[in-house]
C-alpha cells in the first residue's frame, strides 16, 4: 500500500524553537479517495506540518513525502499533484472570480483555455457560478471560503489540503463545504487532509485521523474502524478525593480523562459492565453524582490523546477544597 | 455541453512546460497596467522623443537636401554626427520616462498580494520565489522596453538602414551598447521598484519611493562629494552610475575627475545584489516569528 501521506521522523525547527518533534505516520493510500483529519490544540504544529508538507520549511531532520516524492527535494513535482486551501483570507481581492482561477489554474501547469474552462466549471460546482464575474473582494466570507476551495480544487489535485475549511460559515454554507469535501474523496478519488478544530467536521468527513500536541503525534486511528470497535463513552461526574481514579479505572480495563475536578470521561471495554464503575467508585469512597453515555467518539479521542486534565492544585481550588 | 450542466471533472489534460507557466503572471499584469490611463499617457508622451531623433537621423543621413535651404559647412556636419553621444542622450532621456512608469506600474505588482496574502497560493504551486521575481520582474521588463529598448532599436535601425552598410560595420558596438546598457537599466529600476512595492503597501507612497531611491540618493552623493571634497560619492547616485557605464559601453568620454566605469559597473551589480537580497526576505509563504 503506498501512502499518500509518508513522515518519518520530521523535526522542524522555526527560529530557536522545535515545533515539530519526530514526527512519523503513513496517512492515506495512493489511488483512494480518502479524508485525512489533523488534529490538535492551538499551538500543536498542525499547521507547520501542513506548511512543511507544502514546502514551506525545510525540515531540519527526518523527511516528509507526499504520493512518494519529497516535498522538500521535489516540491515542484509535489505541488503539480496537490490542492491547498489556506485558513485565512488568501484571494486577489480586486480580480473577478473567473479571472483569479484562471491565473491559479495556469500556474498549476493547466492550458490557457483549459485553465478558463476549468474556471468556470469548478465555480460552478462550488455554487458561485452566478457571481463569478464580481471581483473577489466583494464576496462574503463563505463565498470567499468557496472560492478558495474552487482554486484548490481547479487543476484536479490528487491530494487538497484544506486549513479550517469551515471556518467562519453559517450551518447551511457549512453543510454545503462538507458535503464538497465528502464528493471530493467519493466521487472524484481525490485524498484529503482536512485540518480543523471542529471535530464534528473532522468525523463527518474524514476516514483516519491523526491528532499532535506539543509537536508530536498523541493519537493515529482509523475512525471507521473506531467506530466499528462498539466502545462504550461514559461521562461520570463524582464526588469526593477522585486523583486516584484513573489509575484504578485500569484494573477493569477502562481508560480515563479528568475534564474538571469530580467530571470524567471514560471508555469502557465492551466486555465490562457499567455496575463495575459504582463498585470502583464505592471503594474508592466516591459518590457517583452523574453518570451518562456518550456518543461523540472523535470528542472522546481527542479530549483522552490530549489529555485534558486540569493541574492538581487548580482542580482543587475549583472544587472548594483548599 | 453547457459549463453549468457539465459539473465538475478532475482535469487530467496535458501541463505546460514549467518554463513557461510563470508568463500568466506578466500576461495578466499588463492588461491590468495597460488599462491605466497614466500608464497609456507616458507611454504616448515617451513616443516624441524617439521620433524627433528618428526626424534628426533621417535629416542627418539626407544632407544633401541641406545646401538647398542653406548649406551645410563641417561644424554643421559634426552636430548631425550619429554617434555614442547621441545615443548617450538618446538613452538619458527615455531614461526618465522609464522611472516615472516603473513609479506608477511598479507599486501595484507585489503589493497586493502581500496585502491580500496570496503569496501561499503562489508558493503552494510550483512556482518557486525566484520565479515569483522573475514573474513580476519579467512585468516591468516589458514595460519599460516599450520606452527604452523597443524605440532604442528602432531609433538604432533606422539609422543602420540609412546609412551605408560601413557605417552598421563601423558601429554594430553601439547597438550592443544600446541593448546591455538598457537591460542593465531596467532590471536596476524595476528591483528599486518591486522593492518598495514590496515594504510599502500604499501605491502613492511606494510610487514615490520608487523616485525617492533615485533623487534622494543623488542628493546624498552630491552632499559627500561637497562636503568631504571627494569625487567617490558619485558612486551613491545610481542615475550617474548607470550614465557612467553608458558612456563605457556607447565609447562616449566619460565625466572627468568621477568614478570609472568597472567602479560604477561594482557599485550597480552591489546595488542589484542588495535589493534583490532584500525583496527575497520579504518574499515568503508564511511568516515566522522567532
Amino acid at each position: 500500500m503506498n501512502p499518500v501521506i509518508a513522515v518519518e521522523n520530521l523535526r522542524v525547527r522555526l527560529g530557536k524553537h522545535e515545533i515539530l518533534k519526530g514526527i512519523s505516520c503513513r496517512l492515506g493510500e495512493a489511488g483512494v479517495g480518502k479524508a485525512i483529519g489533523l488534529l490538535g490544540p492551538n499551538g500543536a504544529g498542525k499547521s507547520t506540518l501542513i506548511q512543511t508538507l507544502l514546502g514551506f520549511h525545510q525540515p531540519s531532520v527526518g523527511s516528509a513525502h507526499i504520493l512518494g516524492l519529497d516535498c522538500h527535494r521535489q516540491s515542484m513535482q509535489v505541488k503539480t499533484r496537490i490542492g491547498y486551501m489556506p485558513e485565512n483570507d488568501s484571494l486577489i481581492a480586486d480580480m473577478t472570480a473567473v479571472a483569479f482561477l484562471r491565473l491559479m489554474g495556469e500556474i498549476s501547469g493547466l492550458p490557457a483555455a483549459a485553465a478558463l474552462e476549468k474556471a468556470h466549471e469548478t465555480l460552478f460546482h462550488v455554487g458561485l457560478g452566478e457571481a463569478r464575474y464580481r471581483a473577489v473582494g466583494t464576496y462574503s466570507l463563505g463565498m470567499k471560503q468557496m472560492a478558495k476551495l474552487a482554486q484548490a480544487i481547479l487543476h484536479g489535485p490528487e491530494l487538497v489540503i484544506l486549513d479550517e475549511p469551515t471556518n467562519g460559515l453559517d450551518p447551511a454554507a457549512r453543510q454545503r463545504m462538507l458535503a464538497l469535501n465528502k464528493e471530493m474523496k467519493e466521487q472524484h478519488g481525490m485524498n484529503v487532509l482536512l485540518c480543523s478544530h471542529l471535530l464534528r467536521d473532522v468525523e463527518e468527513v474524514c476516514d483516519e485521523v491523526v491528532i499532535l500536541k506539543d509537536g508530536m503525534i498523541v493519537h493515529q486511528s482509523d475512525l471507521a474502524a473506531e467506530r466499528q470497535t462498539n466502545k462504550r463513552f461514559v461521562q461520570l461526574q463524582v464526588t469526593g478525593d477522585d486523583r486516584n481514579l484513573g489509575t484504578v479505572l485500569q484494573e477493569i480495563g477502562a481508560e480515563g480523562v479528568s475534564e474538571t475536578a469530580g467530571t470524567w470521561r471514560i471508555i469502557l471495554p465492551v466486555e465490562v459492565e457499567v455496575n463495575a464503575l459504582w463498585r470502583l467508585t464505592a471503594r474508592e469512597n466516591l459518590q457517583i453524582t452523574k453518570l451518562a453515555y456518550r456518543r461523540d467518539t472523535l470528542e472522546e479521542i481527542f479530549l483522552k490523546a490530549v489529555g485534558h486534565r486540569k493541574p492538581k492544585a487548580e482542580a482543587e481550588v475549583a472544587h472548594g477544597r483548599i | 455541453m453547457a459549463v453549468f450542466r457539465r459539473g465538475y471533472q478532475r482535469y487530467d489534460g496535458p501541463l505546460t512546460g514549467p518554463g513557461t507557466r510563470f508568463m500568466a503572471i506578466p500576461r495578466f499584469a499588463w492588461s491590468k497596467i495597460l488599462s491605466q490611463r497614466f500608464v497609456v499617457i507616458l507611454l504616448v508622451l515617451s513616443l516624441f522623443w524617439p521620433l524627433l531623433c528618428a526626424g534628426f537621423i533621417y535629416v542627418s543621413n539626407h544632407a544633401d537636401l541641406l545646401p538647398n535651404i542653406g548649406g551645410m559647412d563641417a561644424s554643421m556636419a559634426k552636430l548631425l554626427e550619429i554617434n555614442g553621444k547621441f545615443f548617450a542622450v538618446f538613452m538619458n532621456v527615455q531614461s526618465t520616462f522609464a522611472i516615472l512608469l516603473a513609479a506608477i506600474a511598479g507599486p501595484g505588482l507585489v503589493a497586493p498580494d502581500l496585502a491580500n496574502n496570496a503569496l501561499p497560493l503562489y508558493f503552494a504551486r510550483p512556482m518557486s520565489r525566484w520565479t515569483y521575481i522573475g514573474a513580476r520582474m519579467m512585468v516591468l521588463f516589458g514595460i519599460l522596453s516599450l520606452v527604452t529598448l523597443v524605440p532604442g532599436l528602432f531609433v538604432f535601425g533606422m539609422q543602420a538602414s540609412l546609412a551605408s552598410t560601413s557605417w552598421l560595420q563601423a558601429n554594430w558596438w553601439l547597438g550592443q551598447g544600446l541593448v546591455l546598457g538598457f537591460v542593465l537599466y531596467i532590471a536596476m529600476v524595476s528591483l528599486v521598484a518591486l522593492t518598495c512595492s514590496a515594504y510599502v503597501k500604499w501605491r502613492v507612497v511606494a510610487g514615490a519611493l520608487v523616485l525617492a531611491f533615485f533623487f534622494v540618493l543623488a542628493g546624498a552623493a552630491q552632499m559627500i562629494n561637497q562636503i568631504l571634497r571627494v569625487e567617490w560619492g558619485s558612486l551613491l547616485n545610481p542615475g550617474f552610475a548607470i550614465y557612467t557605464v553608458w558612456c563605457a559601453l556607447l565609447g562616449v568620454e566619460p565625466v572627468e575627475d568621477a568614478p570609472g566605469a568597472w567602479d560604477c559597473f561594482a557599485v550597480i551589480l552591489v546595488m542589484l545584489g542588495g535589493l534583490l537580497a532584500v525583496l527575497l526576505r520579504k518574499l515568503r509563504p508564511v511568516e515566522v516569528v522567532s
